[in-house]
């Protein structure tokens, strides 16, 4: 189960998501951002409150990476958590997507 | 929309000559066990991260083989790693194989003849009688690796399957593979199952060369 709020500072669109991105919660997850990245040219997502991240979380985020370049706006992940990032450094995500240790904004 | 188990027998079959074919000894089997995972994986039924595999709903799919597999997996809690589910799937790969190719004949994209070779031996074909989906799977392998784009999470798994397991030399020339293997690397890597599943595949491929030297 995942919560989100959304924000917007210094023309970044900041999606805060809260809790375990797993299957459960891959659909939210997904949807919030895709809809985030339909609606603004620079959207990041922060994950310092996520405390896990599944394979199904990870498809999550990398769907909407590709949206936002479909789209050619900008796309970022920041704050993540130790466990977080460890996922992601083993993914070697930051070859797709902007990786922040903050927000951008 | 074909499962990823009906697209990989469709990267198999050659369009040309209706055979199935396998660019090495168990490669399109082990696409076809991965292939199963992914579509649970996709549909919500399985979920992995880097310790385990977990299955997180146990209602069915709808689609027959899936299901089988699923409720196979539900009864084996003593299985936890991808490792030790690709080796139990990997037993029954026949039928893997032969169900993608069933619902693809039914659906009108391939069709099945039988001949004799040489009046005695039996063989099978299944020549392509609708290419469309064939083309659609090829173009959105090639467009994975040859663009800069970030591809569909399910080219993504695909990719990982096709690329260890042989297949992607039906889509795209040698040159082309070499030229962008660290794209394909790079993709390969991106999605937790996506890795498991080919490590997995490649262990096994490794203990079953072995058993085969000790068997010459």
């Amino acid at each position: 189960m995942i919560q989100v709020t959304e924000e917007t500072r210094s023309g970044w669109h900041v999606v805060a998501v809260r809790g375990r991105a797993d299957a459960e919660a891959a659909d939210d997850l997904e949807g919030a951002l895709s809809t985030a990245v339909a609606g603004h040219p620079k959207v990041a997502a922060d994950l310092s409150n996520v405390d896990y991240i599944s394979s199904a979380g990870i498809r999550a985020v990398l769907q909407a990476a590709r949206a936002a370049q479909g789209r050619q706006s900008e796309f970022a992940v920041c704050g993540m958590s130790a466990s977080v990032k460890k996922v992601f450094d083993m993914s070697g995500m930051h070859h797709l997507m902007r990786i922040h240790g903050e927000l951008p904004c | 929309m074909l499962t990823m188990l009906e697209e990989v027998v469709l990267l198999a079959v050659d369009e040309r000559t209706g055979n199935l074919r396998s660019t090495r000894e168990f490669g399109t089997a082990y696409a076809l066990v991965g292939a199963v995972f992914f579509d649970l994986a996709l549909a919500r039924k399985i979920d992995s991260d880097t310790e385990a595999i977990h299955i997180v709903d146990t209602t069915p799919t709808g689609n027959a083989t899936l299901d089988r597999v699923l409720a196979e997996m539900a009864r084996r809690p003593d299985l936890t790693t991808v490792r030790a589910w690709i080796e139990e799937i990997f037993h029954h790969r026949r039928d893997l194989e032969g169900e993608a190719l069933a619902s693809l004949i039914e659906s009108g994209i391939l069709r099945h003849e039988k001949s004799k070779l040489l009046w005695i031996i039996d063989v099978e074909r299944f020549p392509m009688v609708n290419d469309r989906q064939q083309q659609h799977v090829t173009e959105r392998l090639q467009r994975a690796v040859l663009s800069d784009e970030i591809p569909d999470t399910r080219d993504i798994m695909l990719l990982s399957i096709a690329e260890p397991c042989g297949l992607l030399t039906y889509v795209l020339t040698d040159d082309q593979i070499a030229a962008r293997k660290e794209r394909i690397r790079a993709l390969s890597n991106l999605e937790t199952i996506s890795r498991k599943v080919t490590a997995a595949i490649l262990g096994l491929d490794a203990t079953m060369r072995q058993a085969m030297m000790k068997v010459v």
